[in-house]
């Protein structure tokens, strides 16, 4: 988030729109867009209908045995198909802004 | 009592210390701070060294007792050690515990459409993300979905 944050310049210039995705209330999502300084959307999915949806649920994964969404990354073209992805294999890696930018150049 | 100026240091218990230490400090910057792919194998590698080193450490100072110091600091740490890798190899497993996502959408495939409150609770379709943002005439070419664990 931080990195996508530090680099929103660079993706609003190439076209790309940040759009985060949690269970968290829109209200959580909020205080942290303030004290973070996001300014991209931050998307709430608490009853985890579109993480199902995706396949991204994680069962259990929160730190109080509740139902989360594991962390996955989608490029989304104008027509709705998805031209890249990807599934961390730790939950402690991310892919880096510099990643997710080279893999958006190759999106007309 | 042998002669103090015979001693010599027993470097591998420092050396094992300060591995130590550092294994503590990579565990917790690697779930503090987003890592690198191979940063999580390092907080593996860290504490299996200092184990090694404060073991070897520990040999020394019960076999040559003359001339190494560090029977209990020595044992102390390499304890200490061997619960610092226990622990490292559970979080290990359990950073990487993620569900497969098989049934996840492909490269190619289309996006599963959807409608979400943002955080100010304003209702959001996926195909509203692609209207120019506010201040910009031109619309996005792609959104970037990032679903992440959550914020606690």
């Amino acid at each position: 988030m931080r990195g996508i944050q530090d680099d929103l310049p660079e993706f609003t210039a190439q076209g790309i729109r940040p759009v985060a995705i949690s269970v968290d209330a829109p209200s959580v999502s909020e205080h942290l867009r303030q004290t973070q300084h996001y300014t991209f959307t931050f998307l709430s999915d608490a009853h985890l209908d579109v993480i199902r949806r995706y396949d991204l649920l994680h069962h259990a994964g929160g730190p109080d045995g509740s139902d989360i969404a594991r962390p996955a990354e989608f490029l989304v073209d104008r027509s709705g198909t998805v031209r890249w992805e990807n599934f961390t294999e730790d939950i402690r890696v991310r892919p880096r802004a510099q990643q997710l930018l080279a893999a958006a150049r190759s999106i007309q | 009592m042998p002669d103090a100026k015979q001693r010599r240091t027993n470097s591998a218990l420092w050396l094992g210390l300060g591995l130590f230490l550092l294994a503590i400090l990579a565990n917790v910057l690697s779930f503090v701070h987003l890592t690198s792919a191979w940063f999580p194998f390092i907080t593996l590698a860290l504490p299996i060294l200092a184990l090694v080193f404060l073991l070897s450490a520990t040999v020394r100072a019960f076999r040559e007792p003359q001339l190494f110091r560090g029977k209990i600091l020595g044992t102390s740490l390499a304890i200490l050690a061997a619960m610092l890798c226990a622990a490292s190899v559970a979080f290990f497993y359990g950073a990487r515990h993620i569900p497969a996502s098989a049934g996840a959408p492909q490269v190619g495939q289309r996006a599963p459409d959807f409608t979400l409150p943002d955080s100010t609770g304003q209702s959001t379709a996926l195909a509203q993300l692609f209207s120019p943002a506010r201040g910009i005439t031109q619309p996005p070419k792609a959104v970037l979905l990032v679903f992440y664990r959550g914020y606690w």
